[in-house]
């Protein structure tokens, strides 16, 4: 007897494939609520605390300092728990919490290509395509945060964490539950001696995890026929102190046999220059009084994956340029106030290695001589060709990062 | 998810790390241009100066620490002020996780000595630590009022209550011990200390 976990993408009729399972096996069904009750329960922790687990979202309640690990410790004994019994089907984000070497459990996970999913979102909740993906974006970034907590693998979806994954798109509900389902009779989910002490020391290492956690210790832990294995990944000084106190609370735990510590991977300082992963967005300044051509333009450009902010007089680009520094500006010359011109020499006096395109509706001859001996870049008239536009917008980013490495 | 921050923002960001972690003498503009992935004239567009940049760094951190504390003030749920020192010192604990490169920058030296000729750095410094123990004194004030708390000197206190917590947070961002072990302990001495 065995047992199947199935984690789905939103809108890949995960709940579909899960009832037709059940109908064709006869399986209980076990959900996150199930295993967060359950968890409350073990805990005396509140359930939006435990929830709060499966969500990226920190709220300033969840202020106390190891809540979180705190409450995955919990998470993780409850399912061990439930592991005892067979013939349950663990349908969301709790299957992660098995390990993987516990091999007569089935790990499942539905996915589906996005226009499959969209046009799901469409049938079931109505929802039109820009609300959805905006929806679907969002979940699925909550959905590989879990997983990427729990097994450090940035895919949530990557086939190396289940036993089979089923693309939703080429595959019927009903021929995804047979798929399940044959998989179930095969040899290798029979339970075994060995996955019955795997089960064993799952269990083993969770309540010695929750041990932990209620003194306020995050380490990992590893269980082998009693034997335990605590990986210490935070850096400290003291550390023959904590190894102690590690050691005092487990040994103190039945069915402990033996505790070893050992210093994980990120225990030593890593590279300070790692920490900053973000990205400045190259930027495109769009300089234009014709508020309705310039946000025209603006998306026109979003859609081939370019990003510009938008400023609509010579004065607010002066002010933008001068906070937060564009690497282009596309300009039009003919604006109330300070006209483009004067923002071309400015701008080249003060940044000489921002990139500036003119584009403008009636620029003479000797407007666009005063524009490129003041440093502009291209000169264009208006209506603009957005294929010319961005294969110049392409250049001048190529300018500007060639620039930039020198 | 694209985080999208300004030139001048990621500077901040860069400088607060290589300031806390190298420290401010050894680091040098270029190296915070660089690691902001900006050019050298960018960084001294924004600012002329390495000390015109720490103290943008040290003013952009009071300005988080007074805005953090203040969503504490509006969330203000807790039965009594003794309970509330409680919720404040696993907020503080969370908060120099979080920031954890600022608060180190906090418990380097060289602010201190910058504070001693340069009034901007003083003013900035004296406002952080009026917000950090503030707030541990309010709390205090308030538990008197309502009887949690027995009728002690409420600055002196939030001092000495004060101390006890940055002293485990300093545990813990020069990674001498870890904070978590101790936290239960500290709550209860607290409140030993300060109930009625």
């Amino acid at each position: 007897m065995s047992c199947i976990t199935i984690f789905s993408g939103d809108f890949c009729h995960g709940s579909s494939v899960v009832k037709e399972v059940l109908d064709r096996t006869g399986y209980k069904l076990i959900t996150d609520n199930t295993l967060i009750n359950e968890a409350c329960k073990l805990s005396g922790m509140n359930p939006a605390k435990i929830e709060s687990v499966f969500s990226a979202k920190t709220s300033i309640f969840n202020k106390f300092t190891h809540e979180k690990e705190h409450a995955t410790a919990y998470l993780r004994l409850a399912m061990a728990n439930m592991l005892s019994e067979h013939k349950q089907l663990f349908s969301g984000y709790m299957g992660h919490l098995v390990p993987r070497d516990i091999s007569h459990i089935l790990n499942v996970c539905l996915v589906a290509d996005i226009d499959y999913r969209l046009k799901v979102a469409n049938e079931e909740q109505g929802l039109e395509t820009k609300e959805a993906a905006k929806m679907i974006n969002q979940l699925d970034s909550e959905r590989a945060r879990w997983v990427h907590s729990l097994h450090n693998e940035e895919d949530p979806w990557s086939p190396s964490l289940y036993d089979m994954v089923i693309p939703m798109n080429k595959t019927t509900v009903k021929e995804a539950a047979v798929l399940i389902v044959e998989y179930l009779s095969k040899d290798i989910l029979k339970p075994t001696e060995s996955c019955q002490r795997r089960v064993a020391d799952f269990l083993l290492s969770a309540q010695v995890e929750v041990s932990l956690a209620r003194e306020g210790h995050s380490v990992q832990v590893m269980a082998n026929q009693g034997n335990i294995l605590l990986t210490i990944n935070k850096h400290v000084l003291m550390l023959s102190r904590l190894k102690e106190e590690l050691q005092a609370i487990t040994t103190q735990i039945p069915g402990v046999q033996s505790v070893e510590c050992r210093i994980g991977k990120g225990f030593h300082k890593s590279d300070i220059y790692r920490k900053f992963d973000f990205d400045i967005p190259s930027k495109v300044l769009l300089v234009d009084d014709e508020r309705e051509f310039v946000h025209t333009l603006s998306e026109r450009l979003a859609l081939r994956d370019m990003g510009s902010a938008v400023a609509e007089d010579g004065e607010s680009a002066l002010k933008l340029i001068a906070e937060d520094q564009p690497e282009v500006i596309v300009l039009d010359l003919k604006m109330p106030g300070i006209d483009g011109i004067e923002v071309l020499r400015r701008v080249k006096a003060s940044h000489p290695e921002v990139e500036v395109i003119v584009l403008t509706g009636h620029g003479s001859e000797a407007d666009r001589k005063t524009c490129m001996d003041l440093g502009a870049m291209a000169y264009m008239h208006k209506p603009v060709d957005i294929d010319k536009l961005s294969r110049i917008l392409e250049e001048a980013n190529r300018k500007v990062h060639e620039a930039k490495q020198q | 998810m694209e985080k999208k921050i300004t030139r001048k923002e990621a500077i901040l960001l860069v400088a607060t790390q290589l300031f806390s972690i190298q420290g401010y003498r050894t680091t040098s503009m270029g190296e915070i241009a660089k690691a902001a992935g900006v050019a050298d004239g960018t960084i001294f567009y924004h600012f002329k100066t390495k000390e015109e940049l720490f103290l943008a760094v040290l003013e952009h951190f009071k300005e988080e620490i007074i805005s953090e504390f203040s969503i504490i003030e509006e969330n203000d749920t807790y039965k009594s002020g003794l309970e509330k020192i409680e919720a404040l010192l696993s907020f503080y604990i969370y908060l120099a996780n979080r920031l954890e490169d600022r608060f180190l920058l906090l418990h380097r030296h060289f602010p201190y000595t910058l504070a001693e000729d340069n009034p901007a750095c003083w003013n900035h410094l004296e406002e952080i630590y009026n917000t950090l123990i503030g707030v541990f004194e309010q709390a205090i004030l308030q538990g008197q009022a309502d009887g949690s708390i027995d009728e002690l000197p409420a600055r002196k206190m939030a001092m000495i209550i004060f101390t006890l917590v940055d002293g485990m947070v300093r545990l813990n961002t020069y990674n001498i011990y870890h904070t978590g072990p101790l936290y239960n302990e500290l709550i209860t001495s607290c409140h030993r200390m300060l109930k009625k």
